[in-house]
């Protein structure tokens, strides 16, 4: 009790000239399913949340909506605006059309980071690389090896989307790539654990990684940004957004199939539908036929369990928590939901309701739905060319659809072991605008290469150069060194067309990322080392040891060389063992006793006079044998 | 039958042995030119290892150890360094008494007081103030004395802010000076003889255990102590503080934490701040769960509530679930969690009744059951009793002592504790790095470690010497210096990340590639060695 006069005596006591700065309400939470069925029995799902905090409160680090984690290495390490993804998969551009977001919320396969940081050059990569040692602890992802080799500091691809004070030119873009990590389940655990529902309530209830992580493509990111009115407007009016979205594309009847179960098997005889028309259909023969129109199926199905209610966090009123992209003659059942609204498009929107579950249920109908998809900016491939342990070459093909020209960025981030040979560098039925080029060093950097390319409309544009393959150290190889080494997808920013045509709406610029290779390096033997250590040990010893010997031995004729001693002695051995078998032998024929075997003693004097060495020692054992026999 | 042998064999430079040596053939005795021409081979083979392959080993494999002081090292390690001693000056004031008067009290108090207990820790310097005092010692307490017509028996109150004691006695003439003395003695020993106790617990099983043989720890006081100081953190010059709001639903999503932080936690760090630094961050978690490995609230129909059991307690923090990593940056972090129910689990209380306990080492948790009103956000005027008890857990979590009852008292006994233990723990690190690299002959020392030894070693004879003459906030400050010096010196990461090297990967690669060098060389010196010997036998 005394303690708590005290504490409440001394906050009198103390003068405070701050008035209270009262929190402002700008802390805000929002989430936002959108469904899209996708052509090929494919389900597109794309969950975004989005937080906000006042700068305020940011930086006296109280924390609502953001979460504390993340927002204590942003502010560790300077990070003013930060994009992290996980990737997995490749979204089919061909059947599914262009990519969702354009693309701006995805990475390539495995793990992309890049982010803006306060600092001079040492400094930023000092806190670069906190950033990513930290980020690797939150997300149990591998970040901590995105070292110098694997950084670059982007010129062209990448621009803030944040608003960042104008004064504050000191932050630099560092971008680092890890195309061999796997996501997985222990990424999407922290992901969640972000969330202010966590996954209980709203829609990050039908987050679940055996989902997740069996889709044909799936992207998360986190993306944090500073948000103001302007670009001059005072630090405490902006806002710090963080968005996590999750975009996938699952197969609607993988992801159907039964739990406890789940090894693809025909269904039985009687669910299938035959194809009467065929002659050999039968009572026992079945021919199906092919499935028309649209899979029935339901969130609750695909996703494995309903969404647990509404996260009531947000704007209650903001009637459309979840949209579902579907034509207008497709039946929806919704269940569970506070209202619900359906566009002229076919578009319908639904809100959830605190502690209802809700399900979504499309039954199986059989007109076709025109799956109108759009065509993709650009089509892009990269592949690797030649043969052999010591060179090869990158092939990239770039394709505008389009019946107008385009503008890209092309970004290649390569690792040191790849040594591009620029003056390869050539480009057909294109050309090369602009060029950035920062150059490898062996083991300290990665090359950094980004191109301004124009692709004429409608054509195709195609990418060549050669590059060397360094032979690593024994120590650098990882444990499957055989596996080869990946690349990092090429990365392709489009460029937003001058002239915007409002029909098209493709005003801002969209991001498409190739896939990423394998690079087989040349490896060696890894038991070389003692090979190594064996086959010198083997020159050695004949080199020195016969040198050796020439210099300190006497040569003498063939009869003139003394007997070794260990032989002599072996021969001494050899010639007791007969004797005493010589012995018994005679013995047993003989029963007469003979005499005492006395000579025993009879070569002692001999012996004691030269008997310094061996060699006359062995002499007298000689004579003393043929005494005996004698 | 053995055959008759064909011939004998006679050594080189051995007479022929027997009659019997007709059918051997001798190799003519070598020059004494060619043995010596052998002789010197050999030497110079031995020379060019002895000279080249045996500097050049060691030099390619000897590692780079630096110099350390180990006997001062020892020194501190064993305690022989230090003498450690805890004057306590005390001014006295008054605005009644003459000078002279109070000066005679001031020494006859100290005489009494150190007369008490000679050789004991504490040792009290008394002093009248004056106008002109000289200020080079920091002043453990003010008594400030005042003279009242009409109070008899002397009464004494110790201010909470602030190191005073306020002293009122009645006129000089009723009241005696030797009576006075004698309650200014029994105010100081009681205000000082749980710090006392507590110093002694510290040193001790230490080596500077010397010290503090004049002082006599009871059980119980031994058993208090203990309470408080494996509750209490382990020192550092940062600490990180977690409010953390979790609710069991969706709600009360919203606190007003900053202004109940500013009204009811600051002040108390920011007395603390010449102890350590304090970093505040808060947080909101909702939905949150409980671990599954504790029973869970069990529903008592007597008092229509639910329960918390006692053996709860401890696993009631859901460490899979909930956010409480550690803050960045270093220090440890005191997390501070305030726990909101759910709605079909209100009114949660413990078994053993209270809202709120305390994790040591780790924080401190409350249970707040919320009203109607408080459903959506929690204001400053709700916040004010769970803030209390949080800046009673934070105090019983930095190992604050719980007497006496100034706080600012309390305060500057923590840090004289502060000190002795940073001292002792700077000293015993120096031990084990001492026994460490003595120990491990193929651990490397780079400079660096050096380096941070002599620091350690100069901070601590400061801070030793601080402490001798009573100025505890340098004292403080320099142990503090010396203890992360010595931490770093202790963890230097070259020595801790000692190559795997072991002497089976040396044998392999050793033995292949020097035996068949070394075999020849060896059995040639040992031969030439043995007929060397031979010769001179015969010749002598």
């Amino acid at each position: 009790m005394k303690l708590r006069d005290l504490l409440q005596l001394s906050s009198v006591l103390a003068l405070f000239t701050l008035s209270h700065a009262s929190s402002i309400p700008n802390q805000e939470y929002s989430e936002h399913l959108y469904l899209k069925p996708l052509a090929n029995d494919h389900l597109h799902a794309d969950f975004n949340f989005t937080a906000t905090t006042p700068v305020a409160d940011y930086d006296a680090q109280h924390f609502r909506y953001f979460p504390r984690s993340l927002a204590q290495i942003l502010q560790y390490t300077h990070t003013t605006e930060l994009h992290l993804r996980f990737a997995l998969g490749r979204w089919d551009e061909e059947q599914w059309g262009s990519r969702p977001r354009n693309g701006r919320r995805e990475g390539g396969t495995g793990v992309e980071l890049w982010a803006w940081i306060e600092g001079q050059s040492e400094e930023a990569d000092e806190r670069w690389s906190d950033l990513v040692n930290s980020l690797s602890g939150l997300f149990c992802a591998s970040l901590n090896f995105v070292d110098s080799t694997k950084t670059i500091r982007p010129v062209l691809s990448f621009e803030p989307e944040g608003t960042h004070p104008s004064g504050s030119g000191g932050s630099q873009l560092l971008h680092g790539m890890l195309p061999h990590e796997v996501v997985c389940t222990e990424n999407l655990t922290p992901f969640l654990k972000m969330l202010p529902c966590k996954g209980k309530a709203g829609i990050s209830s039908l987050l679940d990684g055996h989902k997740l992580f069996d889709a044909s493509w799936q992207s998360m990111a986190v993306d944090v940004r500073p948000v103001c009115p302007s670009t001059n407007s005072r630090k405490d009016e902006c806002v710090l957004e963080i968005q996590q979205t999750v975009s996938m594309a699952l197969s609607i009847p993988r992801s159907m199939r039964d739990r406890h179960n789940p090894i693809p098997r025909p269904p039985p005889i009687e669910e299938i539908e035959c194809d009467d028309s065929k002659v050999w259909n039968g009572h026992d023969t079945c021919y199906p036929k092919p499935s028309t129109g649209d899979l029935g199926w339901s969130l609750a199905k695909v996703f494995g369990r309903p969404i647990k209610g509404a996260c009531p966090l947000g704007d209650a009123d903001g009637a459309g928590d979840i949209s579902l992209d579907v034509p207008l003659e497709r039946t929806v059942e919704a269940q569970g939901s506070a209202s619900s609204e359906t566009e002229p498009s076919g578009l319908r929107k639904f809100s959830l309701q605190a502690a209802t579950d809700f399900d979504v249920v499309l039954p199986r109908q059989d007109t076709v739905s025109s799956s109108s998809s759009t065509h993709p900016p650009l089509y892009a491939s990269r592949q690797m060319t030649g043969y052999g342990q010591e060179r090869g070459g990158m092939h990239a093909t770039l394709r505008n659809p389009h019946p107008y020209p385009q503008k890209i960025v092309y970004l290649e981030s390569l690792p040191w072991y790849l040594k591009p040979y620029m003056h390869t560098l050539e480009i057909q039925h294109g050309n090369i605008e602009k060029m950035f080029y920062t150059p490898a060093l062996d083991r300290v950097r990665g090359t950094h290469l980004e191109l301004v390319i124009e692709i004429p409309a409608d054509s195709t544009v195609e990418l060549n150069y050669d590059f060397e393959k360094a032979i690593l150290r024994y120590t650098e190889y990882p444990p499957d060194a055989n596996r080869g080494f990946d690349v990092a997808p090429a990365v392709i920013r489009v460029l937003p067309r001058n002239v915007s045509d409002p029909a098209d709406g493709n005003n801002q610029d969209e991001y498409l990322r190739t896939t990423s290779l394998l690079l087989p390096l040349p490896t060696p033997d890894f038991s070389m080392p003692y090979n190594v250590i064996i086959l010198t040990s083997t020159v050695i010893a004949l080199g020195f040891g016969s040198i050796f010997n020439m210099l300190i031995r006497k040569f003498v004729l063939l009869e003139e060389v003394p007997a070794s001693p260990l032989k002599t002695k072996v021969t001494m051995l050899k010639e007791k063992i007969a004797a005493l078998l010589g012995k018994t032998s005679k013995k047993g024929s003989d029963t007469k006793p003979s005499e005492e075997p006395g000579p025993a003693a009879v070569i002692d004097p001999n012996a004691a006079l030269n008997g310094s060495t061996d060699g006359s020692a062995l002499t007298n054992g000689s004579a003393k044998l043929r005494n005996v026999k004698g | 039958m053995a055959e008759p042998l064909q011939g004998t064999v006679i050594d080189k430079d051995a007479t022929p042995a027997s009659e019997k040596a007709d059918a051997v053939s001798v190799a003519p005795p070598e020059s004494p030119g060619s043995v010596w021409t052998r002789r010197i081979i050999i030497l110079a083979f031995w020379a060019v290892v002895a000279t080249l392959g045996l500097p050049h080993w060691i030099w390619t494999t000897s590692i780079y150890r630096a110099e350390l002081p180990a006997e001062q090292m020892t020194r501190w390690s064993e305690g022989h360094a230090c003498d450690l001693k805890y004057p306590i000056h005390v001014a006295l004031e008054t605005g009644s008494l003459p000078l002279d008067q109070l000066k005679a009290i001031a020494e006859k108090t100290e005489n009494t007081l150190n007369l008490d207990n000679g050789q004991s820790l504490f040792s009290f310097q008394i002093s009248a103030l004056d106008d002109h005092h000289n200020a080079t010692h920091e002043r453990a307490l003010t008594a400030s004395m005042q003279q009242q017509s009409t109070s008899k028996a002397p009464s004494a109150n110790l201010l909470s802010m602030t190191p005073t004691l306020e002293l009122t006695h009645g006129p000089m003439d009723s009241i005696g000076t030797d009576n006075l003395v004698a309650f200014l003695v029994n105010e100081l020993q009681q205000i000082f003889k749980d710090e006392q106790a507590s110093i002694t617990y510290l040193l001790r099983h230490s080596p500077f255990h010397a010290a503090s043989k004049g002082f006599n720890l009871g059980t119980e006081a031994t058993k208090a102590i203990e309470k408080r100081t494996t509750r209490a953190f382990k020192y550092s010059s940062t600490y990180h503080v977690t409010f953390s709001l979790f609710a069991a639903s969706a709600s009360p999503s919203a606190w007003d934490i900053e202004e109940a932080l500013r009204q009811y936690i600051k002040p108390l760090l920011r007395q603390l701040s010449t102890v350590s630094d304090f970093q505040i961050d808060t947080q909101v978690q909702l939905f949150a769960s409980f671990s599954p490995s504790i029973a869970g609230p069990q529903y008592d129909e007597a008092t229509n509530s639910y329960k918390l059991l006692q053996s709860d307690l401890s696993g009631f923090i859901n460490a899979a679930e909930w956010p409480l990593s550690p803050s960045i940056g270093s220090g440890p972090t005191l997390n501070m969690v305030l726990y909101i129910p759910g709605p079909g689990q209100t009114p949660l209380l413990l078994e053993t009744g209270g809202n709120s306990w305390t994790i040591p080492q780790w924080g401190g948790v409350q249970i707040l059951n919320p009203s109607e009103k408080q459903a959506g956000r929690l204001t400053t005027s709700d916040l004010e009793p769970v803030m209390l008890t949080f800046a009673d857990q934070l105090i019983s979590l930095l190992g604050v002592p719980n007497s006496p009852p100034s706080l600012a008292m309390r305060i500057a006994s923590l840090k004289r504790e502060r000190a002795t233990s940073l001292i002792l723990s700077a000293s015993s690190t120096l031990g084990a790095l001492n026994r460490l690299t003595r120990k491990l002959e193929s651990i490397a020392i780079p400079p660096s470690v050096a380096t941070s030894v002599d620091e350690t070693i100069s901070h601590l004879e400061q801070a030793c010497s601080n402490l001798r003459e009573g100025r505890y906030q340098l004292a403080f400050e320099n142990a503090r210096t010396a203890e992360a010096e010595a931490e770093k010196a202790f963890f230097e990461p070259s020595m801790v990340g000692q190559v795997y090297f072991p002497d089976e990967h040396k044998v392999a690669v050793y033995v292949p590639l020097l035996g068949p060098m070394a075999v020849p060389m060896i059995m040639s010196a040992l031969k030439e060695l043995k007929s060397f010997r031979q010769a001179k036998v015969k010749t002598s």
